[in-house]
């Protein structure tokens, strides 16, 4: 890959099309996820996770260590950016972000199937804002993966970077929110 | 296989959306179906013989306390003979009241902003839907409260303020100008119908109406004053101190409204005078240099003696 692309530079203009249909998808689900969550009737009913004082708990703690895997993302993204990562790094960073986004898809569903979006506070507001933010740039950065090498080489970090503020945001307005109204407990 | 990473991961996220997605439906669904099963018998026969005694009807005075299934609202309803008052709470300082009325076991509350409440009352609980509150539907649950209410007000002259201490159907009261008028007063409530008696000719007689209560209160000195007063939350109530103070027997009475305004006196013998500020975070005071407590009155202690 990387004798390719020494050997044929890209023109600027040939990153534009990969990166604007990456931006594009993203944009495209944020808008869908806010639009559906606000459209949805909220059904105030979802599937418990068993061993949670309430489902509320529940997504909190879920909430809460994919957060931790999230800094584990920044740390190793960091030195990938750098170029001074270890090849257990690149691994430690693939799968720490998938586990990070697949512990936030049960919280995801209960937040738009029973919630949905709401803005009666700002921390809600935020919350629900945030979350649409989340996933359109986690799209957008999965998508720019795929086609890294037509990428311009900042693409990633600042995917990467706002879906690492946006999750730690989602988990400041409803987790850390929780754990200081309602105590820290399961 | 590099470059397949990232779709792997991003249809695993999706796939495990729409499993949730699913699951949550059919969960939904089967809920759904269920309450409509339950709801049902009790509705068809409150309609089909709503005279009759063995109609399951809402009892002609209670207060159901209760939130909703996302825990985002509490609901409190207040259900006095045909009609209802209700209070919502999001705890995110939007509070709603609603009114509405009662018949068999189904209750219908609205209010003037749109939002809605219908409930149904089974034995002691009370289920039900809240619409319209923040732009969304809420489904909830609440149950009879153990009628352990504070009513606060005044006298509609505003001459007394009075707090009332319902506990079951048992109340105390305390009535006062906070200078020169005060009375306790005892008794029980029956139904909607509040009646207490004091020394020298005390009384309150009154009608619980929703979240309301109205009636007239006769402080010891023979003076009798029309008054309301609501349902109210902390820090309201009844709160006394029996102390000695200077080597006199004082006792001080406090009545609390819900924004914290406090009116009281204290009797020492033949002296009344203010009754000291009452901390209300732990119910302590402070008197000629010396630091007291004043206790909460529940609504069946007794306050007036014999």
């Amino acid at each position: 890959m990387t004798s390719e692309q020494t050997a044929v530079p890209l023109a600027r203009d040939q990153y534009a099309k990969p990166l604007v249909v990456a931006l594009a998808s993203g944009c495209a689900v944020a808008v869908l996820l806010g639009v559906y969550a606000r459209l949805h009737h909220p059904t105030h009913y979802a599937l418990d996770v068993a061993g949670f004082s309430s489902p509320l708990y529940a997504k909190a703690w879920l909430t809460t260590v994919a957060a931790v895997f999230a800094v584990v993302q920044l740390v190793t993204g960091y030195r990938i950016t750098h170029g001074a990562a270890q090849a257990w790094m690149l691994v430690v960073h693939r799968w720490s972000g998938r586990i990070a986004v697949l512990l936030t898809v049960p919280v995801v569903v209960h937040c738009i199937y029973a919630l949905g979006f709401g803005a009666y506070s700002a921390r809600v507001l935020l919350h629900s804002v945030l979350g649409c933010i989340f996933y359109g740039a986690f799209v957008a950065k999965m998508l720019s993966l795929v086609q890294r090498d037509k990428m311009p080489r900042w693409v990633l970090p600042v995917l990467g970077g706002v879906v690492f503020v946006s999750l730690i945001g989602l988990w400041a307005t409803s987790a850390l929110w929780l754990f200081t109204t309602k105590g820290v407990h399961s | 296989m590099n470059r397949r990473g990232p779709l792997i991961t991003l249809g695993s996220v999706v796939i495990l959306a729409v499993i949730f997605l699913w699951a949550n439906t059919v969960a939904g669904k089967s809920a759904t179906s269920a309450n409509t099963a339950a709801g049902k018998p009790a509705t068809s026969t409150a309609a089909a013989v709503p005279a009759t005694s063995s109609a399951p009807a809402a009892p002609l005075h209670a207060l159901y306390a209760g939130r909703s299934s996302g825990d985002q609202v509490t609901v409190a309803i207040a259900v006095n003979g045909g009609k209802a008052a209700a209070d919502l709470n999001s705890g995110q300082a939007s509070e709603v009241s609603l009114q509405g009325s009662v018949h068999g076991s189904q209750v219908t509350l609205t209010s003037p902003n749109g939002e809605g409440l219908t409930a149904s009352v089974s034995g002691p609980n009370m289920f039900g839907t809240v619409t319209g509150f923040l732009g969304q539907s809420f489904p909830f649950s609440a149950a009879q409260a153990i009628v352990e209410a504070v009513y606060t007000g005044r006298s509609s002259g505003n001459q007394v303020t009075l707090a009332v201490q319902t506990q079951g159907d048992k109340a105390a009261a305390y009535v006062c100008n906070g200078r020169t008028i005060e009375a306790w007063l005892q008794g029980s409530v029956n139904g909607n119908q509040i009646s207490l008696t004091g020394n020298k000719g005390a009384s309150l007689t009154g009608s619980l109406s929703g979240l309301d209560m109205f009636g007239t209160v006769t402080a010891n000195a023979g003076l009798s004053f029309p008054f309301s007063a609501q349902l109210s939350p902390h820090p309201a109530g009844v709160f006394q101190a029996r102390i000695a103070v200077n080597g006199l027997a004082t006792r001080i009475g406090w009545a609390v409204l819900p924004d914290g305004t406090q009116v009281g006196l204290a009797v020492a013998g033949a002296t009344k005078y203010p009754a000291p500020t009452l901390d209300l975070a732990n119910g302590s005071f402070t008197l000629g240099g010396a630091s007291f407590k004043a206790a909460p009155v529940a609504g069946n202690e007794t306050v007036v003696s014999p």
